[in-house]
C-alpha cells in the first residue's frame, strides 16, 4: 500500500516537471512575407521551418520540441517592432531568430534587449546591428555584413583589369553603407582605381534608364552595383537593352545577390550572362561539402523544387544556431543560451561557421563567381563559385 | 558620407542629352498609357480609382500567365498583352456592374475607400495565386534589338512604346470627338443628369468607361513587362506616379494626362543629374508645387 | 432607463485603470496601443466626420510628433513634460503651415495636397540621417523618468509596485483621457458646431458670411496638433521612431479605423481603433492574408454598414426603444 502510495506520490510530483519538459520552446520569426522582401523572407522562414521539422522527428532539444511562430514584418522598422512585441508578450516566445532589412534588425534589437531575449539575426547586413554603441548581450548575427561584402567585392575588382569604376547603389542604409566599404577598401588595396561615377537611385525605383545613360556617360571600366530582389531584375533589364553591359565588357558585379539562382532562373535569357554576382547559397555549388549536398537535398524535396531557393539555407542556419547553443546551454533560459552562443561553432551546410565573442558576429561570407551558361540548367549559374572566406574582412 | 566624384569635369554632350530625354520620353508614355485610364474614369466618374494600379498589376502577371501557357513564339507576347488587357478589362467590368454601381449616389470619400478595398483584396488575391517571387517576360522577338542614333543605344521596345502612346491619345482624341460613343462619354463627363434625363443608359456609360479604363491599366502593365520585374508592391509604386501626371496636366483633361506624363518623365530624367540623391522627392515636391499654384493643372478646367 | 444617461467613458476609464491587474504584460501592450490610436482617430475625425474635410495625409503630424518627443528626449535629454507638449505644438506648426495651402482647395485636391505633404514629410524622415536617424529611424527611446511615482508610492502604496510599461501605460490613459475631453469640448462649442454647419454645406456657410477657410484651418491645425500629441505618446511606446510612422499607410489605416468606429459619433473612431487593432491581431496568428481580410470588412462596411460599428449601435437602439415604446 506505502509503495503504490509513493509510486503515485513520485508519479504526482512528477507531472508537472514532464509537462514543463514537454513544452515546446518557442521560437518567433518576424520576418517579411508580402511585398518585394517577401521574395527572400519567404523562403529563409521555410528554410528555418525545415530545421524546426527534422529536429523534432529527432525528438527536439533537450527532450522539447520547438515551435516556430511566423510573423510578416512587411519589412518595415515599425511592424517588426510591433510583431516582435506581440509575439514575446502574447505568444510568449524565447527566443527570436529573424529580420530581413537593415532598418528591422536594429529595430528589433533593441527590444531584444530590453526584453533580455535572445535574438539571432540571419539576413540583415547592416554594420550598425553589431557596432559597438549598439550591441548588447542578447543579439547574434548569422548574416554578412556590408563591410565584408564590400570588401569581398572589392578584393575581386582590383583583380579585374580596370582603373576607372563607377557604383550604382539604393540612397539609403544598405546602398551606402556596402558602397562606402567598396570604395574605401579598393582605394587600400588598388590605390590606382578612381571612382569615376556614382549612382544613387532611390530606393524602389522602377526607372533606371536616366541612371544608366548618365553613368555612361562617364565611360567607366567597370560598374559595382547593390541593387538587389526584384530591382535588380528590372535594373539589368533596362541595362542590357541599352548595351550597358556590353560597353563595360561585362565588368560588373552584382552585390545584393544578384547571382543567386532565384534572379537568374527568374530572368532566364534575358540575364546578362557573363557579369559577377553573389549569393548566400547554390543548389549548384559542386566542390561543397558532403553535408551542403545533403542539405540541397533535402531543401529541394521541402520546397518541391528541383532548384531550391537561395535564402533557406539563411534561415537554417539561424535556426542551427539556436538549436546548438541551447544544447550547450543545457537550459532555454535566454541568459545562458547567449552566453553559450558566444564562441560556438557549428558546422552548418555553408561550413564552420563561429560567432565571434568581441561583436557576437558569425563569419559568414557569400558565393561569388562569375556567370556562364551552361546547357545542364535552364538559366545561367555563377562558375566557378568560391566561397569568400570573410575573416580578414571583419576588422 | 562616401567622397563623391565631382561632376564639374563633365560636360554633357549632345548624345547623352538626346540619351536622357529619349528615356524621359519611353517613361512618359508608359505612364501616360496607364494615366490615361485613370484619368478617363475621374473625368467620367469622377472618382479617382485607386485600385487602378492593381489593375496594372494583375495585367502584367496575366501577361506574364498567358506566355507560360502559350510558350515563347513570335506572337505569343503580343496575343498575352492582349488577352491580359480584356481579361483586367472583364474584372473591372465585373467589379463595377455588381459593386461599384452602388456606391454612385454615396459620399465621396466611400467610393475612395472601396476602391482602396479593392487594391488590399486583389494584392493579396495576386499575391496567392502567382506566390512572391519575381517574374520576368523578355521582349517579343523582333523588338528585341537596338539603333544607335547620335551616339546612343535606343533599343528597338523603346521606341515602340515612344510611338504607342501618341498613337493611342490620338486614337482616343478621335474616338472621343467623331463617335457617338465618344461624345456621349464628353457629355457625361460636363454634365451626367441632364445625360440620364435625355434617356441615354448613364449606366452602361459608365460601366463602359471603366471597363476601358482598366483596358488600359492592363494592357499598360502587360507591355511593361519587358522592361520591369513583376513583383508584389508594382501596384502602389505606379498608382502614385499616375496620380502625379494626372494632376500636373489636369484631372479629366485627356491631353493634360499627356503633357504631364511627358513633363514628368523629362523631370525624372533631368532631375537626376541636377539634383542626385534626392529623387526620392521629386513627384511629391512636383505634385505639391502643381496643387498650391495651380490645382487644376496645366490643362485642366478651374473646378470648384 | 436611458442608455444615454450612462457615463460610458467614465466607466471605461475606469475599467482601462484595471488592465494591468489582468496579470499578463499583453493586455496592458495592446490596451496602450488601442489608447494611442483612439487618439489619432479622433482627432482626424475632427476633420473627416466633424468638418468633412478628407485627409490622406494624416499621418504626417503623428510622425512629427514622434520624431519631436524621440529627438529631444533620446538626443537631448529633455524631459517628457517639455517633449510631449512639444510635439503637439511643432505638429500644429507644420499643420498651420501645410493646412494654409490645403485649405484653399476642395475634395479631392484637397486629399491630394495633404498626402503630398504627408510623403514629402516622410520622405525628409527617411534621408536626413543625421536628424531623424534616416531609414533606420531611431530605436531606443528612453522612458519618461517614472521615479517620482515610487516617491509618491511610499505615502500612496497603489501606486508602486508598477512596471515601467504599466507606469508609461496609465501616464497614456491619463494623458489620452485629458486630450479626448478637450476635443469633446471643441467639437460641443459653437466653433464645433460652425464647423458641422461647414460640412453640411460650405457654400451656405460663406453665404451667410462665415470665414470658411478659417475655420476649416483651425480644425486642421487642431487635428495636426493633437495627432502631434499621440504621435509623441506612440515613439515611446513603439521602443522607438520610423520614417513609415508619415507614410501614406499610416494615414490609409487611421482613416479606415475612424471609418470603421463611425464618423458620426465622437467615440466612434476610438471604437473603431479597439476593434481594428484587436482584430488584426487576431487574424494574423492565422493567416499572413491579412490585407484581404481587412479589404472585405471594408468593403461590407462600406455597403452595409456605412455609419460604422457606432451607426449600427445607433440603429439598433433605435429599433429596439421603438419596439419598446410599441409594447
Amino acid at each position: 500500500m506505502t509503495r503504490l502510495l509513493t509510486l503515485l506520490v513520485a508519479a504526482l510530483l512528477a507531472l508537472p516537471a514532464a509537462a514543463e519538459a514537454q513544452k515546446p520552446i518557442k521560437v518567433g520569426m518576424p520576418i517579411p512575407l508580402s511585398g518585394p522582401a517577401a521574395l527572400f523572407g519567404e523562403p529563409a522562414s521555410k528554410g528555418a521551418q525545415m530545421y524546426v521539422d527534422e529536429l523534432n522527428a529527432k525528438g527536439g532539444v533537450l527532450g522539447r520540441k520547438i515551435e516556430l511562430i511566423i510573423r510578416d514584418s512587411k519589412a518595415d522598422a515599425n511592424e517588426a517592432v510591433r510583431v516582435s512585441r506581440e509575439l514575446i508578450l502574447k505568444e510568449n516566445v524565447d527566443f527570436l531568430v529573424g529580420t530581413l532589412t537593415s532598418a528591422e534588425g536594429p529595430a528589433v534589437s533593441v527590444v531584444a534587449k530590453e526584453n533580455k531575449i535572445v535574438f539571432i539575426a540571419p539576413i540583415p547586413k547592416t554594420d550598425q546591428l553589431t557596432a559597438a554603441d549598439k550591441l548588447h548581450p542578447y543579439v547574434f548575427r548569422v548574416a554578412a555584413t556590408t563591410t565584408i561584402e564590400g570588401r569581398s567585392a572589392a578584393e575581386i575588382v582590383s583583380k579585374w583589369p580596370v582603373t576607372k569604376v563607377a557604383t550604382i547603389a539604393f540612397d539609403y542604409a544598405y546602398g551606402q553603407d556596402v558602397t562606402k566599404a567598396f570604395v574605401d577598401y579598393i582605394k587600400k588595396i588598388k590605390p590606382s582605381v578612381e571612382i569615376v561615377d556614382q549612382q544613387w537611385p532611390k530606393l524602389g525605383e522602377q526607372d533606371y534608364n536616366p541612371f544608366i545613360n548618365a553613368m555612361m556617360a562617364k565611360k567607366p571600366e567597370a560598374i559595382v552595383s547593390s541593387i538587389w530582389g526584384g530591382f535588380f531584375v528590372t535594373f539589368s533589364k533596362q541595362a542590357k537593352a541599352l548595351g550597358m553591359f556590353d560597353a563595360i565588357k561585362f565588368n560588373f558585379i552584382g552585390l545584393g545577390e544578384a547571382g543567386s539562382p532565384e534572379t537568374t532562373k527568374s530572368m532566364g535569357a534575358d540575364y546578362p550572362v557573363g557579369i559577377w554576382g553573389n549569393s548566400y547559397d547554390a543548389f549548384y555549388w559542386d566542390e561543397s561539402s558532403p553535408a551542403h549536398r545533403d542539405y540541397t537535398a533535402r531543401i529541394s524535396k521541402y520546397l518541391k523544387d528541383e532548384y531550391p531557393s537561395s535564402w533557406a539555407i539563411q534561415g537554417y542556419i539561424g535556426m542551427q544556431f539556436l538549436a546548438e547553443a541551447i544544447k550547450k546551454a543545457n537550459s532555454a533560459d535566454s541568459e545562458k543560451v547567449s552566453k553559450a552562443l558566444l564562441g560556438l561553432t557549428v558546422d552548418t551546410p555553408a561550413g564552420k561557421l563561429t560567432i565571434r565573442e568581441k561583436d557576437h558576429q558569425a563569419n559568414r561570407g557569400q558565393l561569388y563567381g562569375k556567370t556562364l551558361k551552361e546547357a545542364k540548367y535552364p538559366f545561367a549559374i555563377m562558375k566557378p563559385v568560391t566561397y569568400v572566406d570573410p575573416t580578414k574582412f571583419m576588422d | 558620407m562616401t567622397a563623391r566624384p565631382s561632376p564639374h569635369h563633365f560636360v554633357p554632350d549632345l548624345s547623352f542629352v538626346f540619351a536622357q530625354s529619349l528615356s524621359g520620353l519611353t517613361a512618359a508614355m508608359f505612364l501616360f498609357l496607364i494615366a490615361s485610364g485613370l484619368s478617363l474614369i475621374f473625368g467620367v466618374l469622377r472618382v479617382l480609382n485607386f485600385a487602378h494600379g492593381t489593375f496594372y498589376m494583375l495585367g502584367a502577371y496575366a501577361a506574364y500567365q498567358i506566355v507560360q501557357w502559350l510558350g515563347t513564339g513570335p506572337v505569343s507576347f503580343w496575343l498575352s498583352a492582349l488577352g491580359a488587357a480584356l481579361g483586367v478589362a472583364l474584372l473591372g467590368g465585373i467589379v463595377e456592374r455588381l459593386l461599384f454601381q452602388r456606391l454612385y449616389g454615396k459620399e465621396e470619400l466611400y467610393q475612395l475607400l472601396f476602391t482602396y478595398a479593392l487594391v488590399l483584396i486583389l494584392g493579396d488575391a495576386a499575391k496567392l495565386i502567382w506566390g512572391t517571387q519575381q517574374k520576368s517576360l523578355s521582349r517579343p522577338p523582333g523588338l528585341s534589338g537596338a539603333v544607335t542614333m547620335l551616339g546612343a543605344t535606343i533599343p528597338y521596345y523603346n521606341l515602340f512604346i515612344i510611338l504607342l502612346g501618341p498613337a493611342i491619345a490620338l486614337g482616343f482624341w478621335f474616338a472621343l470627338q467623331r463617335t457617338r460613343a465618344g461624345r456621349l462619354i464628353r457629355a457625361a463627363a460636363l454634365d451626367r443628369e441632364t445625360l440620364g434625363a435625355l434617356g441615354v443608359n448613364v449606366n452602361a456609360l459608365y460601366t463602359g468607361v471603366f471597363v476601358l479604363g482598366s483596358f488600359l491599366g492592363g494592357l499598360g502593365g502587360a507591355l511593361i513587362t519587358p522592361m520591369r520585374a513583376i513583383v508584389p508592391g508594382m501596384d502602389t509604386d505606379v498608382i502614385v506616379e499616375a496620380f502625379v501626371v494626372v494632376v500636373i496636366g489636369g484631372l479629366g483633361s485627356f491631353w493634360g494626362t499627356f503633357l504631364g506624363a511627358l513633363i514628368y518623365g523629362q523631370v525624372l530624367s533631368f532631375g537626376i543629374l541636377f539634383f542626385p540623391r534626392f529623387s526620392i522627392f521629386s513627384i511629391f515636391a512636383l505634385m505639391a508645387a502643381v496643387l498650391i499654384v495651380r490645382p487644376w493643372g496645366l490643362l485642366g478646367r478651374p473646378l470648384r | 432607463m436611458s442608455l444615454r444617461r450612462i457615463p460610458w467613458a467614465a466607466l471605461v476609464f475606469v475599467a482601462a485603470l484595471f488592465v494591468p491587474a489582468l496579470g499578463t504584460r499583453y493586455y496592458t501592450f495592446l490596451a496602450n496601443d488601442v489608447l494611442i490610436w483612439a487618439l489619432f482617430a479622433t482627432s482626424l475625425n475632427l476633420l473627416v466626420g466633424y468638418t468633412g474635410l478628407v485627409s490622406f495625409g494624416h499621418a504626417a503630424y503623428f510622425g512629427i510628433g514622434a520624431y519631436t518627443t524621440g529627438i529631444l528626449m533620446k538626443k537631448a535629454g529633455v524631459s517628457f513634460l517639455l517633449a510631449f507638449p512639444a510635439a503637439g505644438l511643432l505638429a500644429a506648426l507644420f499643420a498651420l503651415v501645410f493646412g494654409f495651402f490645403c485649405v484653399r482647395l476642395t475634395r479631392i485636391y484637397f486629399a491630394m495636397l495633404t498626402l503630398a505633404f504627408a510623403q514629402i514629410v516622410w520622405a525628409v524622415c527617411f534621408k536626413w540621417n543625421e536628424v531623424t536617424g534616416g531609414e533606420q529611424g531611431m530605436p531606443e527611446i528612453p522612458y519618461p523618468d517614472f521615479g517620482w511615482i515610487d516617491r509618491v508610492a511610499a505615502f500612496v502604496p497603489v501606486l508602486g509596485g508598477y512596471r515601467t510599461a504599466e507606469q508609461f501605460y496609465f501616464l497614456t490613459l491619463v494623458l489620452v483621457a485629458v486630450c479626448l475631453l478637450i476635443l469633446r469640448r471643441i467639437v460641443g462649442s459653437p466653433f464645433g458646431r460652425m464647423l458641422a454647419t461647414i460640412r453640411e454645406n460650405p457654400e451656405r456657410a460663406e453665404f451667410i458670411g462665415v470665414n470658411v477657410r478659417r475655420y476649416e484651418l483651425a480644425a486642421f491645425v487642431l487635428a495636426g496638433a493633437f495627432a502631434g500629441l499621440a504621435g509623441g505618446l506612440f515613439g515611446i511606446f513603439n521602443r522607438g521612431v520610423f520614417p513609415d510612422f508619415a507614410y501614406w499607410t499610416k494615414s490609409s489605416e487611421v482613416l479606415i479605423m475612424t471609418l470603421l468606429g463611425g464618423m458620426g459619433a465622437f467615440f466612434g473612431p476610438a471604437l473603431g481603433a479597439a476593434v481594428l487593432i484587436w482584430l488584426n491581431q487576431q487574424i494574423v496568428s492565422y493567416t499572413e492574408y491579412w490585407p484581404l481580410v481587412l479589404g472585405t470588412i471594408l468593403v461590407v462596411l462600406l455597403f452595409v454598414f456605412p455609419g460604422g460599428i457606432a451607426g449600427a449601435l445607433a440603429l439598433l437602439l433605435r429599433r429596439s426603444r421603438r419596439g419598446v415604446a410599441r409594447a
